[in-house]
């Protein structure tokens, strides 16, 4: 029973830290831009059959396929940005325009991937060697130790990056009051298409990761890790970004013991348990009072 | 007592700094907030904009800032139209805001307020740093308290560092929106002492604000608007000397301007 606790904690933190870097992206691009992007599960999953097609057709391990996803995932964030989001804003109600227009993005997306690479589920066949390391008294594959190593290191760079940094500041600071980063000299459209490609680029690179940690993945799996990452956004407060962090370990642990102490069945509400929980006793989310104003 | 004038009003044919023309502002397609509102700040001088609650003020500041963007209508700056220009380009060119209610970054702290205002110079070290020495010496209290986060400070102290950080800028114009609304009464009198010795040190000034008395009391020219229209303008002199005027101005405030 000890492993099997010790079993969920580890594992937990490995799904949590991709969770995170989900809910980070997607708290980022509501903050910054007031748009809920239910396509975020779709690039995510884009970047997982990245790293496949990367592997299969020019054997280029996942290690590898992180740089590649960054790079080419932020500049076609960039492209979206200008192609899709501007005309958002001559509508009348844009959020609710952004909405409907992600969600069919989402999709079109999945509908694509189908046509590319058919329903059956895919797996990178890569394999670190040794396969599985000890840790304690239980064994962890490599490939979800590597990819857990990666996302703290990522989530510290981004940490790092909007806490320290002025261009950081600045996007936090459009979160905190988009109007007062205008009259103070801010070019709110580059930083908002700053942002959008930076979620982006951090979808690519999730969806490496997820063919690192998670056995396999296919077209349709985008929408799970869309509705996992809003819940991790409300969890850790609209708009807060070390809240998305700290909401996507929780959120992860809270799944993997489930599976240690629930009926499988069980197990599978606890996530939208969380949700409604929130909602219901801390609307504001965890870190919700430094949102208060 | 009639207020000191530190001017005679604008030379004729001075061209203006900032105008509003003949500007429309619509929400929703057709309701119209403001019509047909013009106003022109003259440089080295302090325009005032008063009026009743939902007058359109407010409106007027942000459609002349950007913020909003006039269905009909242009607005100038140094007599070239830039309708429609962000909010953002205004600073270039000079023209800073302190809009009503709050416009801080509650959670940064008041250097990094500051550091966010130098944005268009960020690279450029020397200049931030004399940025907020500016600031802190306007403003001493903000220095001691660079650490802290913006929204943990007092309602004074946060419009101080919101007037602090546009004058850090160097400005030629401040556009105010409300300086004092919410704020308590000493320090309201410290802000219009504040206000009003800001042409001398070559900077103009739009007052767009509730307060009558002391918007008449410091401005040069004063524009009365009504139900999204223009409905008088003049020098101090004027609204002091004509009864009309002042009547007027005592049928929507309980204020009484002294002959």
């Amino acid at each position: 029973m000890e492993s099997l606790v010790l079993n969920g904690l580890i594992n937990g933190l490995i799904v949590g830290g991709v969770y995170a870097l989900i809910g980070l992206s997607l708290t980022l691009l509501y903050g910054v831009l007031r748009i809920v992007n239910f396509a975020h599960g779709e690039f995510v999953i884009g970047g997982s059959f990245l790293a496949y097609v990367l592997f299969n057709s020019l054997g280029i391990p996942p290690l590898l396929a992180l740089p590649v996803a960054a790079v080419s995932f932020f500049a076609a964030g960039w492209l979206a940005y200008y192609l899709l989001i501007p005309r958002l804003a001559r509508s009348d109600d844009p959020e609710i325009m952004s909405f409907l227009m992600m969600y069919g993005m989402s999709i079109a997306l999945a509908a694509v991937m189908l046509l590319m690479f058919e329903a059956d589920s895919r797996s990178i066949d890569y394999a670190f060697k040794p396969i599985s390391m000890k840790v304690g008294p239980i064994y962890v594959s490599t490939a979800r130790i590597v990819a857990f190593g990666v996302t703290v290191v990522i989530s510290a760079a981004l940490a790092w990056f909007l806490y320290r940094t002025l261009p950081g500041k600045a996007l936090r600071a459009t979160i905190m009051n988009r109007e007062a980063i205008q009259i103070v000299g801010v070019d709110v459209e580059k930083l908002s298409a700053f942002a959008f490609a930076l979620a982006t680029g951090i979808a690519g690179v999730t969806g490496v990761l997820i063919a690192l940690v998670f056995p396999a993945f296919n077209a349709f799996s985008g929408a799970e890790y869309s509705i996992i990452g809003f819940i991790v956004v409300v969890l850790g407060g609209l708009g807060n970004p070390i809240g998305a962090l700290i909401a996507g370990i929780i959120y992860g642990l809270a799944e993997q013991l489930a599976t240690v102490f629930l009926p499988q069945a069980l197990a599978q509400i606890v996530g939208f348990g969380i949700l409604v929980g929130t909602i219901l006793i801390r609307p504001t989310g965890i870190l919700g009072w430094r949102a208060q104003r | 007592m009639a207020p000191e004038r530190r001017s005679a009003g604008a030379a004729p044919g001075e061209r203006p700094v900032l105008e509003l023309r003949a500007v429309d502002v619509a929400y929703h397609g057709d309701i119209r907030i403001l019509q047909g509102v013009s106003m022109a700040v003259r440089p080295g001088h302090i325009t005032g904009v008063i009026g009743p609650n939902g007058a359109g003020k407010s409106t007027a500041l942000r459609a002349l800032y950007g913020l909003l963007k006039p269905v009909a209508g242009d607005v100038l700056i140094d007599g070239e139209a830039v309708t429609g220009m962000k909010p953002w380009r205004f600073i270039e060119r000079g023209i800073a805001l302190v809009p009503q209610g709050r416009s801080l970054f509650n959670e940064l702290s008041v250097e990094d307020n500051l550091r966010l205002a130098c944005w268009s110079f960020r690279k450029d070290q020397a200049r931030v740093a004399a940025a907020l020495e500016r600031a802190y010496e306007q403003f001493p209290m903000l220095k001691e308290r660079r650490k802290h986060a913006a929204g943990a400070m007092s309602g004074g102290q946060q419009r101080f560092l919101e007037l602090g950080r546009a004058l850090a800028l160097q400005p030629r114009v401040i556009l105010l929106d409300e300086p004092t609304a919410m704020i308590a009464p000493k320090l309201a009198a410290e802000i219009y002492e504040f206000i009003h010795g800001l042409p001398a040190r070559g900077i103009t000034v739009l007052l767009v604000d509730q307060n009558v008395r002391q918007c008449v009391r410091i401005a040069d020219h004063v524009y009365v608007l009504e139900l999204g229209r223009n409905k008088v303008d003049g020098s101090v002199g004027e609204f002091t000397q004509d009864a009309d005027l002042r009547s007027l101005i005592a049928e929507w405030v309980d204020y009484r301007i002294d002959a």
